[in-house]
């Protein structure tokens, strides 16, 4: 291998008992995870939860899955659902993890050498960060409809089109980019992927605002955008299985019942503040809830164990982020009836962030629609797992 | 640690082959059909070849005559038998196998090991309910295929204790109810000066017992709704109406895709509870485990079931089709050994909340 980045973390933690290792981890993290960004409501920005990156990076633990000679920690897979846990069960904000999640794995699988030697240090260091160009306005759940087009050039792509929904784009200064490099090829075969400055000239980006009045999402447009070809990953007109292989971190990820038992817990404390909690009722509903939750903790733990076990996951794992997203949803709609006329008010009630049923509400709307909306995945589980016809 | 589970999962996959024997992997009902409504509603034959294979004493220890093995295995079979329909008593037999083991009663306990005698346990004495109060005259009720048995046993409470006696068969006061399965339940007026006293405090051992059963009968649920989910399937697949297959119609396809999942979250829930059990939890938190794949499997089996007639059409209405045989025998164990509420409200009582 010809590139080689010095990993920051010395201790070998691959060698520690899983038990001491959450310990350490836990131990870390509750010492150095700002207090007052535990569980936020929204996705934080970069300047927000930059700090946060910084220290990880600092620590060398900013990307546990990522081999030791790309600077990673190199943990085998139990060990990195163990670090996964940790953060998630001390309600550590999402980071701006493109770079982490998506373009590091992508490129340590497909990139040249000098890629690797480009980006990778730049993602360990927060240099760069990322944001993901897949979706436009008539593609969206049909992604492999999209028209951003990439004409070659001389020794640049011109790149003209638009993405839609880019997260936290308005941050990002590098995008990775799906685009249609043959414009006659079947519609999956005709797409390649760029890595792109987004300081290029011929860029604009335009936050959207959502229901939740926040800037999350952005529009990003290319007018005869130049991206050198130096920066197309893998083989031209073959990044669709690339993306899409990289989509399937989400489905796991997006069934993880970290919202669904943060939000579960929440809806105890407005029931008991709202004076219901004892009601026959509202119990029975609750009770329902809880069992829906703790059955989703057995089934995510069956895909845990074959990721455990060092297994790829297959299509099955649509399953969780449909429940997981539809369980949420129904946890936050609990809240809103149980809250009175305080199921209007934009902040969180008498200033207590643990009384927020519409901010927790809201934030579960998209949750079935981001990531393949949950019609795709019954597409999916009923054609790939099921075998239905088309 | 692995080569204990490797040495699990090949107990487990065992237990599955040999259920074959019993309950046929092509689904033919021929059997089970010729056996509705003939008392007692199962097979002696059968269930002699269940204690022959082992099934009876699956959960017992190896000193007492037993396998030795575990609830992992336990569900397994159970599933298995499920989806082969089979009507025979085995669950009832395993929970009195309990008894007769923690009693240390040889000559009973052999011969119910060996499928040679069934022995029922009559312990119910209200609808909807799993306590044991071991009210002595009071008549015993909803004892499953009870027309079948040799041999009856009764919790009866004496102070603070509850005693088994065990009692035969012939001669006592049994009244048989048909179940929409095609089965039989009895309700017994027991003379017990005609019985024997044979352990003076199973108190404890029944109430563990009743608890190995609704896992177990969690397991014959997920059976059943397994396989109702693959002859739906296969419908959905072959059927055809409009010119086309019925199967890529967007709307069925994902009905079937959410009916999917919850034959999952089934499996997951019931498959950690026999873990939880295996791993020798006790108490509330075993109490706990089972009552969740209860309340799993009830729910979303009668889901799954209800919906596999639906998928079905007409055909599913009729009673030649096989389809809803697994509906039927839905409706007659769903409740047995408590239905969802009850264990639902069991979890919410006992189980600790994880509260950030």
């Amino acid at each position: 291998m010809a590139v080689s980045i010095a990993p920051k973390e010395t201790a070998d933690l691959s060698a520690m008992e899983d038990e001491a290792f959450r310990a350490h981890v836990r131990q870390w993290i509750e010492a150095n995870y700002p207090s007052e960004l535990r569980n936020p409501p929204k996705r934080l920005h970069w300047d927000e939860n930059k700090p946060w990156y910084f220290k990880l990076a600092e620590k060398g633990w900013l990307c546990p899955g990522w081999p030791r000679q790309f600077g990673g920690l190199g943990l085998a897979p139990a060990k990195q659902i163990i670090f996964t846990e940790e953060v998630e069960r001390h309600g550590c904000a999402r980071t701006n993890d493109h770079g982490i999640v998506m373009v590091g794995p992508l490129l340590i699988n497909h990139g040249t050498d000098a890629q690797q030697q480009e980006f990778l240090p730049k993602i360990l260091n927060g240099e760069h960060v990322w944001c993901q160009g897949y979706s436009e306005p008539n593609a969206g759940s049909d992604l492999a409809a999209l028209r951003t087009e990439a004409v070659l050039d001389g020794d640049d792509y011109v790149v003209n089109g638009q993405k839609i929904w880019t997260t936290l784009a308005s941050d990002a200064n590098w995008c990775f980019l799906l685009v249609r490099t043959d414009k006659n090829a079947k519609k999956q075969e005709g797409i390649s992927f760029l890595l792109v400055d987004m300081a290029t000239p011929g860029i604009t980006v335009k936050p959207i605002i959502n229901l939740e009045y926040h800037d999350e999402f952005c529009e990003v447009f290319f007018d005869n955008v130049r991206v050198p070809a130096k920066n197309l990953v893998g083989t031209p007109n073959r990044g669709w299985d690339m993306a899409k292989a990289l989509l399937s971190f989400e489905r796991i990820y997006l069934g993880s019942p970290r919202l669904s038992a943060y939000a579960f817990a929440r809806l105890r404390q407005l029931a008991e503040r709202m004076g219901v909690w004892e009601e026959a009722t509202f119990q029975d509903t609750y009770g329902r809830l809880r069992l829906d939750l703790e059955d989703l903790k057995s089934l995510y733990g069956t895909f845990v164990d074959k990721l455990r076990r060092g297994e790829t996951l297959g299509a099955d794992v649509s399953m969780l982020k449909v429940f997981q997203t539809e369980l949420f949803q129904r946890i936050t709609d609990t809240m809103l009836e149980i809250a009175g006329e305080n199921a209007g008010l934009l902040e969180p009630m008498e200033g207590n962030r643990n009384l927020n049923p519409t901010g927790q509400y809201i934030q579960a709307r998209p949750a079935t629609i981001y990531g393949g909306s949950n019609e795709i995945q019954r597409n999916i589980l009923s054609k790939n797992v099921l075998g239905l016809p088309g | 640690m692995s080569q204990a589970l490797d040495d699990r999962s090949e107990s487990i996959r065992m237990i599955r082959d040999s259920a074959g024997a019993v309950a046929p992997r092509d689904g033919d009902t021929k059997r089970v059909r010729a056996l509705r409504f003939v008392e007692p509603g199962f097979s002696r034959d059968v269930f002699a070849e269940m204690g022959a294979l082992g099934w009876i004493g699956l959960a017992a220890p190896e000193a007492a005559g037993g396998s030795g093995l575990g609830m992992s295995e336990a569900v397994a079979l159970t599933e298995e038998l499920g989806a082969g329909l089979a009507p025979e008593p085995l669950i009832p037999a395993m929970l009195s196998a309990r008894l007769l083991a923690a009693a240390e009663d040889k000559a009973l306990l052999g011969g119910l090991l060996d499928g040679s005698k069934v022995v029922l346990t009559a312990w119910q004495e209200k609808a909807d309910s799993i306590a044991v109060p071991g009210t002595g005259d009071a008549p015993r009720m909803f004892i499953p295929q009870a027309g079948g048995a040799d041999a009856f046993l009764l919790p009866v409470r004496e102070g603070n204790r509850i005693a088994l006696v065990a009692l035969e068969a012939a001669g006592s006061d049994l009244v048989l109810e048909k179940t929409m399965d095609g089965g039989f339940v009895g309700t017994l007026r027991a003379d017990l000066s005609r019985g024997s006293r044979i352990a003076d405090d199973v108190g404890a051992v029944v109430e563990q017992a009743i608890d190995e059963a609704a896992l177990a009968t969690a397991g014959h649920m997920l059976g059943l709704m397994e396989k109702a989910f693959e002859l739906t399937l296969g419908y959905l697949k072959t059927r055809q109406q409009f010119g086309r297959i019925i199967g890529t119609f967007q709307s069925l396809q994902h009905r079937a895709a959410d009916l999917k999942i919850h034959v999952s979250l089934t499996r997951a829930a019931v498959e950690s509870a026999a873990a939880v059990l295996d791993d020798g939890a006790t108490g509330a938190v075993r109490q706990a485990a089972v009552s969740k794949a209860k309340h799993r499997a009830v729910e979303s089996g009668m889901y799954v079931l209800r919906q596999c007639i639906q998928l079905h059409g007409g055909i599913g209405y009729t009673d030649e089709y096989d389809v809803g045989l697994y509906l039927r025998r839905g409706m007659v164990i769903m409740n047995q050994y408590g239905a969802a509420a009850l264990h639902r409200r069991r979890f919410m009582a006992l189980a600790p909340e994880d509260v950030e």
